[in-house]
């Protein structure tokens, strides 16, 4: 029982980064039509500028912030020189956003060093408590929150705001959008700008649970993102977020009980509803299946 | 008739630029060039395979390394568990590798190339990436990240041999592959890229070329492995890595996509300049060790400005000059019959 309870929250908060990782990507797509390979890369920069203001203000929340300015500006950079050009012609804009994902990962080495970075959580997140007889790791139940609080928000703020109506219409169809006299081309800066910022933070709360910082981490974790993406349904952000999970704790699952397959039981999950149910297991109605 | 004429030209100077690199070897004898050159032809066979799916097809795949992979350790594996390194043993080796490639590539193509080209990339990545897991997990077999050490048949270890065989290679393939890219089917491909719905429309069904092709590719591409397996008398897991894929790519994308003979040019500039940054500048200055930051901003750039690449921008050039010299020609032409009349 100790042991499944303990497998669930860890899973429960893989997902949660794996959702932040993902929600970004999956708007991205759903509203402007475009696979953002480079996603990865907003990730580790995210990591590598939050540890930094972390270190220099020993605040670890003002170091959340820096990671989600970070994010925002990189998202703001990217999208203005690196995707704009290629609006509408997918095998470019594939090419590209790899190069540029390339180029990101290469340039933390020369700006933040190539070494693997050791990373310590505040003392208040150290640690663990126990709850009866079950030992509860405080990083684990944080990003539990964290995770849930950044839904809940984002939900809240599409499904509430005329902002969101926008955005979700403009997922639905751009065009009819357009048409109504809104300037989609600054809703698309402005979600590519969050879905970053959202991966920048996921990436600095991630380097804190694993406990180390490299600068491949974006390569290797920007997969994740895709499975999660493909899982979930392309464009469907609460897709996203029962995708992550469902993700995070078949990881900690095999991991467990099955380590040879852990690697594997991702992708091969990926591979059968792509070629299952090409459109995602969560999408709803009238969600773009572009 | 003119384009016959044009093709044997073309073919003439090809020749004679192979008869020139094969001299090479014997007027020339720095070792770690020569090594470099050989590295050369064999990625710009990989880069030829590649260039198959992405120029001639239009198809993005992210997990080519995982056919690079697999001829490079079916030959390595064969090797290391014979008893004694012999030529017969290196052939066999070879077409199990190749074999194994074709039954990989007809199976992944199955699965994945009916999907769009989103999915495709998406697909191929992982894919590649389960290959890599596997070579890791499986020690027995593949001696996980520490990887393989074997010997080769003495005629291997000759860096002249090499160089010639694999330049031999080379050639080989790049005529064989203008070969199949001037057929109907590299016709239908083409189309295929062009637009798919239309070469439908037309009576064509694009899964079987598709997958046609990308056998072809597979293929090549594992051979490409062998014979880097067979150079570097070493392997371990990074022949799947991304990376591999992506030398691939910019090697394709920098010399020129849908030429052939770009991807070997492509391979040439990145393996000398990778080489050239990471050895002789680096002393200069640390910020070379770091070379992929340029090569990937070229590549952005190349991109955004030039999608055909090398090849793709001179030829384009020249076909402009020449409807020019027509159009002129064309215009004189007129003149002269209206002062005639």
């Amino acid at each position: 029982m100790d042991i499944i309870f303990t497998l669930t929250l860890n899973g429960l908060a893989i997902g949660m980064l794996f959702f932040l990782l993902a929600a970004g990507l999956t708007l991205v797509f759903g509203l402007m039509d475009v696979l953002n390979f480079a996603h990865g890369g907003l990730f580790v920069w995210g990591a590598y500028t939050g540890l930094w203001v972390y270190s220099l203000s020993s605040n670890f929340w003002i170091g959340v912030l820096g990671a989600i300015v970070a994010g925002l500006l990189i998202g703001a950079i990217t999208e203005l020189f690196i995707i704009k050009p290629v609006y509408g012609n997918h095998v470019q804009q594939i090419l590209i956003t790899l190069g540029f994902l390339l180029v990101l990962s290469e340039l933390i080495k020369v700006v933040f060093g190539a070494d693997i970075k050791a990373v310590q959580p505040p003392s208040y997140l150290d640690g663990n408590f126990a709850l009866g007889d079950l030992t509860i790791i405080k990083y684990r139940l944080f990003l539990i929150v964290m995770g849930l609080f950044v839904f809940i928000l984002t939900t809240y703020i599409l499904k509430k705001t005329r902002i969101g109506l926008i955005v979700r219409a403009g997922v639905i169809n751009k065009e009819m959008v357009q048409a109504l006299g809104i300037n989609i081309r600054l809703v698309f800066m402005a979600v590519f700008m969050v879905g970053s910022a959202m991966a920048a933070l996921g990436g600095f709360l991630f380097v804190n649970y694993s406990g180390t910082a490299f600068p491949e981490l974006g390569i290797e974790y920007g997969i994740f993102a895709f499975i999660v993406v493909v899982i979930g349904g392309m464009g469907s952000f609460s897709g996203s977020l029962l995708a992550a999970i469902l993700v995070g704790l078949a990881q900690v699952y095999f991991q467990y009980y099955l380590p040879s397959l852990a690697i594997a039981v991702n992708m091969i999950l990926m591979t059968a509803v792509l070629l299952l149910r090409p459109q995602g297991l969560f999408t709803t109605r009238g969600v773009s299946t572009k | 008739m003119k384009q016959l004429n044009k093709m044997q030209l073309s073919t003439w100077v090809y020749l004679l630029i192979s008869v020139l690199l094969a001299v090479v070897p014997f007027v020339y004898d720095n070792l770690s060039m020569l090594f470099l050159i050989v590295q050369i032809f064999i990625f710009g066979i990989f880069a030829m395979s590649y260039d198959l799916l992405l120029g001639y097809t239009g198809i993005v795949s992210f997990g080519h390394a995982m056919f690079f992979g697999v001829g490079a350790y079916g030959v390595s594996i064969v090797l290391e568990r014979s008893e004694e390194p012999t030529m017969a043993v290196v052939i066999l080796g070879t077409i199990i590798a190749l074999g194994i490639a074709a039954v990989i590539s007809f199976i992944a193509g199955i699965l994945t190339l009916r999907l769009k080209s989103h999915f495709y990339a998406m697909l191929t990545l992982a894919l590649a990436g389960l290959f890599l897991a596997a070579a890791e997990k499986m020690r027995d077999l593949t001696g996980g990240s520490d990887g393989l050490l074997f010997t080769v048949p003495e005629f291997f270890k000759d860096r002249t041999n090499l160089y010639l065989l694999c330049l031999s290679s080379l050639v080989v393939i790049f005529f064989l592959l203008r070969r199949v890219t001037n057929s109907p089917l590299g016709r239908v491909l083409v189309a295929i890229r062009e637009n798919e719905q239309r070469t439908m429309s037309l009576g064509y069904k694009i899964f079987p070329y598709k997958l046609i092709i990308s056998v072809i590719s597979g293929v090549v591409a594992a051979f490409a492995g062998v014979l880097y397996a067979i150079s570097i008398r070493f392997i371990d897991t990074t022949v799947f890595a991304v990376d591999v894929t992506l030398d691939a790519l910019l090697m394709t994308i920098i010399g020129g996509v849908g030429t052939l003979i770009g991807p070997v040019i492509g391979a040439g500039l990145i393996e000398y300049a990778h080489h050239f940054l990471s050895s002789e500048l680096a002393d200069v200055h640390w910020i070379f060790e770091r070379w992929v930051i340029l090569f990937g901003t070229v590549y952005i750039l190349a991109v955004i400005f030039f999608p055909k690449g090398i090849v793709g921008s001179i030829q384009g050039f020249v076909n402009k000059r020449k409807i020019k010299k027509q159009e002129q020609f064309d215009k004189k032409q007129s003149e002269k019959d209206e002062l005639a009349g």
